[in-house]
């Protein structure tokens, strides 16, 4: 596989037992402790996954994630204190992709990485799908709206393309939990409704009263063209 | 107020027996005087026989009737009075040569009756109406029964007024004892004048003072103790982060390690997992403590949730479940939590038979773990919901000391709570409910 990965982390013992972890796991690993410096790390790039801590020196992670994906829809997963419960949600709405709780144990975060990964990673070819103004492309990852280019994080296009794949049907969050980010047993829900805000914005013209993924109260979502 | 009325009751009482008293030795006097001089005439007009004497009476223009007894034979001036009503000890005395006299009434009017004799032959008995005297007599009882309850009247109403003006601040005082206690610890009371009551009222507002400072200041030593714990528990996260890692490295290579680090490496990523879940634990139920937990509600199936919960911990073979449908809106994540800190006590303190029953009584939803285990003696019950109580401080070594302490504050949450029913030889049961 032999994906390449930035690790920004300031403390040193984590530093070096999460690099070991992933090299043992088959990744490479390139690592940072410093916030400004692993961005400039990431721009020499290029990479195919982010695991960025939350507390940094120079920048903290959420800066890191910002600058990032202004550049850029490289994965994210953010190392945050489960105890920093508002952490979870900044970091998601900022567009990582996943988060790994502090403690975590090696095995959890290289499955995360791995299902992170495996939704930038095409499956067997597909044709595109229309969907009211927008294209979905799955063999290209890509989703265009009136001819443009709409950049779409990993998360958020898988997402859109398991909605759109079965329109009208209600998906719960936890089915969408089990197929976006492999969570097979009891996910965050907040993941959800994170991604499903920040792909409103990106793919509504009023995400405010959205026309394509509505919300079902209480279940989960659905998208619906009009 | 009560001596207030007896006191004027026994004085009116007084009055009147001592005012009837002279009145009817008076009337007495008066009609001896009479009867004396009645009696003095009568020899001069008996020989005329009783009628002449009548007449002679009547001439006098004396305010009385007559009866009497002339040689066998009776008489009187009216139809009102006879000889047969004058009664017999008057008469006795009178036969005896000696003037007597009884009251009398007759016919609704009181009379006094005077008799004496005049020879041996004739007896004389006076009518004397008492009547005006009596009806004075029972005016004044009048007076005097409407004096004293008009007094007493006055001297409830003024006991009235004393008593409220006594016991208003006393009432004020309790009020605000109670609202005290309810734990508005800025209630003061009003201090006016310098009766008793305003110094007393001074005192109980030094005492309220004295109150919410003793209490402020625990509260700001417990919540300094738990920010303590917080952030002793946040330090220790990333430490015990390098930890957990090294750990899972070390598990991973522990089959080529040489045979006698083996066993140490084991007790060491053991002990690494027990000290994460003791920080995990203490880091949850400092975020209790900080308020700062969220529900996320959703509709979740209790059943599947806990037949989920016992599979995904590899418990299926240990534990008996028996679920109905109870669809229900609320965090499941908490609701896991909450069962498998349950199922795990259970099957740790438990016996052999640990079984799971998931159901709905009336409008609460309940998921009840029962162990046919050595059971809890009673005198630990109400403490185990705790932090760190441990019921047998033997048995230190399986949990944190935290995990029911944060289920059930995990319970009140989400709006329910846990409850324990436990007999020695017996078994245990908790009881979820929502």
């Amino acid at each position: 596989m032999d994906a390449h990965v930035l690790l920004v982390e300031d403390d040193a013992s984590i530093r070096e037992v999460a690099t070991l972890g992933l090299e043992q796991a088959g990744f490479r690993v390139t690592a940072s402790g410093d916030g400004r410096d692993g961005l400039a790390r990431f721009r020499q790039g290029p990479f195919d996954l982010v695991v960025l801590d939350v507390m940094l020196p120079s920048l903290d992670g959420f800066e890191v994630c910002k600058e990032i994906r202004r550049e850029s829809q490289t994965p994210i997963v953010m190392l945050t204190a489960r105890s920093e419960l508002h952490d979870v949600v900044v970091g998601l709405e900022l567009g990582a992709d996943d988060y790994v709780t502090k403690p975590f144990e090696l095995p959890e975060l290289v499955a995360r990485i791995k299902a992170v990964l495996r939704r930038s990673t095409a499956g067997p070819p597909e044709g595109t799908i229309a969907i009211h103004d927008l294209e979905i492309d799955p063999g290209s990852f890509s989703v265009r709206r009136g001819g443009e280019d709409v950049p779409l994080t990993a998360t958020e296009f898988r997402l859109l393309l398991e909605l759109a794949r079965r329109p009208k049907q209600v998906f719960t969050r936890e089915l969408l939990l089990d197929l976006v980010w492999n969570y097979d047993y009891l996910g965050d829900s907040r993941l959800v409704d994170v991604a499903v805000q920040r792909l409103r914005a990106k793919i509504e013209e009023d995400p405010k009263q959205p026309k394509l993924i509505h919300t079902v109260r209480g279940v989960g979502y659905r998208l619906n063209p009009e | 107020m009560l001596a207030v009325g007896v006191s004027a009751a026994a004085l009116a009482a007084g009055s009147y027996l001592v005012v009837r008293h002279n009145l009817l030795a008076d009337s007495v006097d008066t009609a001896e005087r009479q009867a004396r001089q009645n009696l003095a005439i009568v020899p001069t007009y008996i020989q005329d026989g009783p009628t002449a004497l009548l007449e002679a009476y009547q001439r006098g223009g004396g305010n009385f009737q007559t009866a009497g007894v002339n040689r066998g034979r009776p008489f009187s001036s009216t139809f009102q009075v006879n000889l047969r009503q004058v009664p017999a000890d008057v008469r006795r005395l009178v036969k005896k040569g000696e003037l007597a006299y009884a009251r009398k009434t007759v016919a609704g009017t009181h009379y006094l009756v005077v008799g004496g004799s005049a020879g041996p032959n004739t007896e004389l008995y006076y009518f004397f109406s008492e009547q005006d005297l009596q009806r004075e007599l029972g005016q004044l009882r009048t007076i005097l029964l409407a004096g004293v309850g008009i007094l007493m009247l006055v001297a409830a109403f003024v006991g009235a007024l004393l008593a409220r003006s006594t016991l208003l601040p006393v009432a004020r005082a309790s009020d605000a004892a109670r609202s005290l206690a309810e734990g508005l610890l800025e209630t003061r009371l009003p201090v006016e004048g310098r009766d008793e009551f305003g110094v007393w009222a001074q005192s109980f507002n030094e005492m309220a003072a004295a109150l919410e400072a003793k209490i402020s200041a625990l509260s700001a030593a417990q919540a300094r103790e738990r920010r303590f714990t917080a952030d002793v528990a946040h330090e220790l996260r990333t430490p015990l982060t390098a930890l957990v890692g090294e750990a899972s490295l070390l598990a991973e290579h522990i089959e080529s390690m040489p045979l006698e680090s083996r066993r140490p490496a084991e007790l060491l990523i053991a002990d690494v997992g027990r000290l994460r879940r003791l920080v995990e634990d203490l880091m949850e139920i400092s975020r209790f403590d900080a308020a700062r937990e969220s529900v996320q509600a959703e509709s979740v199936d209790l059943g599947s949730l806990a037949r989920a919960t016992v599979r995904a911990r590899g418990w299926d073979g240990q534990v008996r479940l028996e679920a109905e449908d109870v669809v229900i809106s609320s965090d499941p994540r908490r609701l896991e939590g909450i069962v498998a800190n349950l199922v795990g006590n259970a099957l740790d303190h438990g016996g052999r038979e640990v079984s799971v029953r998931v159901g709905r009584d009336g409008p609460s939803a309940f998921v009840e773990v029962s162990d046919d285990g050595p059971g809890i003696a009673a005198e630990h019950l109400p403490h185990l919901f705790e932090r760190f109580y441990k019921a047998d401080p033997a048995r230190s070594g399986a949990g944190t000391g935290l995990g029911l302490a944060i289920a059930q504050e995990n319970a009140r949450l989400l709006g329910g709570r846990i409850e324990v029913w436990s007999e020695v030889g017996k078994g245990t049961r908790f009881t979820l409910r929502l």
